[in-house]
């Protein structure tokens, strides 16, 4: 391929190594600029994050300022939040859709690089506010007025300035990506590929896009209002006239179905993952695509659990606690299919499967705290207390971290054609999980003490000591742990050549290991008619009958 | 197994470490002691489910590590299929329906549990008190006028009702023993009740991030004999409310001698004996070069602002050498 294009066209500016990248409409190479770009800002918000711990490692602690920590804190949330998991998985989506659908790209591929661009310049704007006057925005990542307000003895300054424009370029990037997924799995299926034998991914990133679509606008509204507020002296959530209420609502109306919109594409991976290193197939496919549309649907309908400490009326407060444990019902079918799936299996532990099963053990833990969370009136002892952060961070890093790192080694083969390091990547593995559980279990036991989050230091020795030391101390591990990943990737691709993957090396399912690793621009030469779910296993049970 | 040990090892200390420092008293495993009724009430839903999950996460994980060890690979090839099974339509309904019936279960031991947590038991006489959230203090108005800062005085035994407000920014008042949690914001009064079962002092602090001195923001409950708390709210109270003020409220920025901090040196500064400037700079707030004060003395009293002066004359302003410039 690449000959011919060579004699055909002249070499211009724009097949040079890195202008290629700049002006690239492929979803592959768009795929890899998000997951790289969400990796950095992986670093840099984990950086933020040891921050914290260093300052929270013993009491009275004078490492940060405390005007620091209240930045640190706001832009490690609205980072890995926006710029990590979400965009992440929008990257993993962008590779890995048209590949699984046997399609050459998305639908709208200019649209989808400027998505992209959008994205980086969104992590940039909401960077810059570090050098802003005032500083870094400082009133945590849902930015509550009035202390998000432009008073003196609020935020003054332009950090929330710039946290409200970097949201709205976010915003916009996501529902262009969305809408573009959207049309893509809709219209671009390769024959024979009935929803009923659409990979599982696929249906996450369906679901995804639509859940996107949905939430956006609430979070979109807040901010501009927010933002009118701040600048041109509008009254929405400053009282006598205005309500800090109203905020909390739009706020939790979006961020409820943004907590599944970062879960439910790794819930799809997990579903890829697992079946392929148990030799098996999903167990109740069905159940598992159905229960995501349900975990979707019921999203929309449990924001303000958030909100049990506010006072709502006690119906109401009844109304969300129902809702919310509705949810477990379809995510609890999720976590039993995936451990059905491995009954009777062929286990292969590779790396991929390690943090697949890492996932499902972490994730249940997350789920069993969220039942706590959802009875109201426990909710009233431990909401805004490091219990809540103790359970967040095994939904969403024990969680959506640990599925993304498990997508990354599983599918790096297919994105860069050469294995990861299997020693190193079960180091990082073990390093993860031990350090994961270090630093959040003890964090369950401070919230039960008393220990509200966000605050920048405490008196308490004993109890509170020993657990948050517990915890700096397993921030360090999981530090580690990213050291060897980032090790890893420098060997494979730097130091070392990685051992060259081939098509298919894991004895995959799905279409995208069909083609060659990496896959070429147009991606397919042919796509095979797709008989099931898992038409790549279907091939070589039709290559092996046949007569050598 | 050897590439296992050092995560292993680490386990085990994780594990001993653990042990060790919950032996030393609950441990962080159970909400802190409860000493209201509606604390032990949510302790029980918090055990209930605490039950629940517990048996939960036994199985999952179980089953889990089980199928880990009984079907891993033992040198068999990656070709070698499992069983291929696609699914079980009983099974599946079976663990549908189980956590249907134990999130019923959940739910009708926390509306069971309810009324004993949100409804204040029926009382002759609730104290009634305001508490105030501001940055970065609690305030409390009692029944009478009198006023604290810091600290609220509550007699054992008897039921509190709480309407907590905030002037500034949200807050949100929790004392673990007493109860749970509700927000102060601005424009939306909300209420809370508690019953000290014994005398003794109680500790807590603002949970919802309202600015740089967040976590300084504590509050106690003293609860203490009905004769206690009478003199305290007829006498004590009045009389400490200056020297409260200063060290609630101002020392947090300015330091406990006015030496600065966070805040300017206000020690020297002759504005701190002329009340009307400063009721001016409490009530409004203040920005200047270093940065902002917040209005800390929103709706202060008269009285309160005497009190506040009059104890600064006496232990805090130190007049400034001749020659001296007064800063801030």
């Amino acid at each position: 391929m690449a000959a011919r294009s060579e004699a055909v066209y002249p070499v211009g500016w724009k097949s040079g190594r890195i202008a290629s990248w700049l002006v690239t409409v492929d979803h592959k190479r768009i795929g890899i600029l998000y997951i790289a770009t969400s990796l950095m800002w992986f670093v840099a918000g984990g950086i933020l994050a040891l921050l914290m711990r260093s300052q929270l490692a013993t009491p009275n602690e004078h490492f940060l300022t405390k005007n620091s920590y209240n930045e640190v804190l706001t832009m490690h949330g609205t980072t890995m939040i926006f710029l990590v998991i979400v965009p992440i998985l929008a990257g993993f989506g962008n590779f890995l859709v048209p590949l699984m659908i046997g399609a050459r790209d998305m639908a709208f591929p200019r649209l989808n690089a400027l998505s992209y661009w959008l994205f980086l310049l969104g992590g940039i704007v909401l960077w810059l506010s570090w050098f802003s006057k005032g500083g870094g925005p400082h009133a945590g990542w849902w930015s509550y007025p009035t202390l998000s307000e432009n008073f003196p003895w609020a935020s003054p300054g332009h950090g929330q300035d710039y946290w409200i424009l970097s949201l709205h370029i976010l915003s916009l990037s996501s529902l262009l990506a969305a809408i573009n997924f959207i049309v893509t799995i809709h219209n671009m299926r390769a024959p024979g590929m009935t929803w009923m034998r659409m990979p599982l991914f696929v249906w996450a990133m369906e679901t995804y896009a639509i859940l996107l679509l949905l939430a956006l606008p609430a979070i979109s509204a807040a901010v501009t209002m927010l933002l009118l507020d701040r600048t041109v002296g509008t009254h929405f959530f400053i009282p006598p006239h205005g309500s800090l209420l109203l905020y909390q609502h739009l706020f939790w109306f979006f961020g409820h179905p943004e907590v599944y919109i970062m879960v439910l594409p790794v819930f799809g991976m997990i579903s890829e993952i697992l079946p392929v290193f148990s030799r098996k197939p999903i167990f109740g496919y069905k159940a598992v695509a159905f229960s995501t549309i349900g975990i979707a649907f019921f999203s929309m309908l449990v924001w303000a659990h958030h909100m049990f400490t506010t006072g709502m009326p006690v119906g109401l407060d009844s109304f969300f606690m129902i809702s919310s444990m509705v949810i477990a019902v379809p995510t609890g079918i999720k976590i039993f299919n995936w451990i059905a799936t491995t009954w009777r299996g062929n286990l292969i532990l590779d790396t991929p499967m390690l943090f697949a099963l890492g996932f499902v053990a972490l994730f249940t833990m997350g789920g069993l705290s969220g039942i706590f969370l959802a009875a109201f009136p426990v909710d009233w002892q431990l909401n805004d207390s490091y219990y809540v952060v103790a359970h967040f961070h095994y939904v969403l890093f024990g969680g959506s971290a640990f599925g993304f790192f498990g997508g990354l080694y599983y599918w790096w083969p297919k994105m860069f054609g050469r294995m990861l390091d299997e020693r190193l990547g079960k180091w990082h593995f073990w390093l993860m999980f031990v350090g994961f559980n270090l630093t959040f279990l003890p964090q369950h036991m401070l919230g039960l003490l008393g220990m509200p989050r966000r605050i920048y230091t405490y008196h308490h020795g004993g109890l509170w000591e020993a657990y948050n030391l517990m915890s700096s101390i397993g921030s360090g591990v999981m530090a580690l742990s990213i050291a060897v990943f980032l090790a890893n990737v420098w060997i494979a691709h730097g130091l070392r050549k990685g051992v060259r993957a081939g098509n298919d090396p894991w004895l995959a399912d799905t279409l995208e290991w069909y083609t060659t690793s990496p896959p070429p621009t147009h991606n397919f030469d042919s796509v095979p008619y797709v008989t099931s779910a898992r038409p790549l296993r279907d091939l070589r049970r039709r290559l092996a009958e046949q007569p050598q | 197994m050897r590439r296992k040990l050092p995560s292993f090892v680490l386990v085990v200390l994780l594990a001993l470490a653990t042990a060790g420092v919950a032996a030393a008293s609950n441990g962080g495993f159970t909400p802190v002691t409860p000493e209201s009724p509606n604390a032990s009430h949510t302790q029980t839903a918090y055990y209930v489910i605490l039950g629940f999950t517990s048996a939960i996460f036994v199985v999952v994980e179980g089953l889990l590590v089980v199928f880990i060890v009984k079907y891993r690979r033992r040198g068999r090839g990656r070709a070698v299929e499992g069983a291929q099974v696609h699914g079980h339509t009983r099974l599946e309904l079976i663990w549908t329906v189980i956590p249907v019936l134990i999130l019923c279960a959940i739910g009708v031991v926390v509306f069971v549990e309810l009324p004993k947590i949100n409804d204040a038991p029926a009382s002759n006489n609730p104290v009634r008190i305001t508490v105030e959230g501001h940055q970065y203090y609690w305030q409390f108005d009692y029944p009478g006028g009198a006023r604290s800062i810091g600290t609220l005085h509550v007699p054992t035994g008897a039921v509190v009702d709480l309407n907590v407000i905030s002037p500034d920014v949200i807050h949100s008042w929790w004392i673990p023993a007493l109860g749970g949690k509700v927000q102060a914001i601005p424009g939306h009064p909300n209420h809370l009740w508690f019953k000290a079962n014994k005398p003794g002092s109680y500790e807590g602090q603002c949970a919802e991030l309202c600015g740089v001195y967040h976590a300084s923001m504590l509050a106690r409950v003293v609860a203490e004999p009905q004769q206690s708390y009478e003199n305290y709210i007829s006498t004590t109270a009045r009389q400490t409310i200056g020297k409260q003020e200063w060290s609630g409220v101002c020392a947090t920025c300015h330091g406990n001698l006015g030496q600065g901090g966070y805040g300017p040196a206000i020690a020297n500064n002759t504005l701190l004996t002329q009340q009307s400037a400063l009721e001016g700079i409490l009530e409004n707030g203040f920005t200047g070069t270093q940065g902002a004060m917040p209005p800390v003395g929103k709706g202060w009293t008269n009285a309160q602002i005497s009190a506040l002066v009059a104890y600064v004359k006496k232990h805090i302003y130190k007049a400034a050498p001749l020659g001296a410039t007064s800063g801030g």
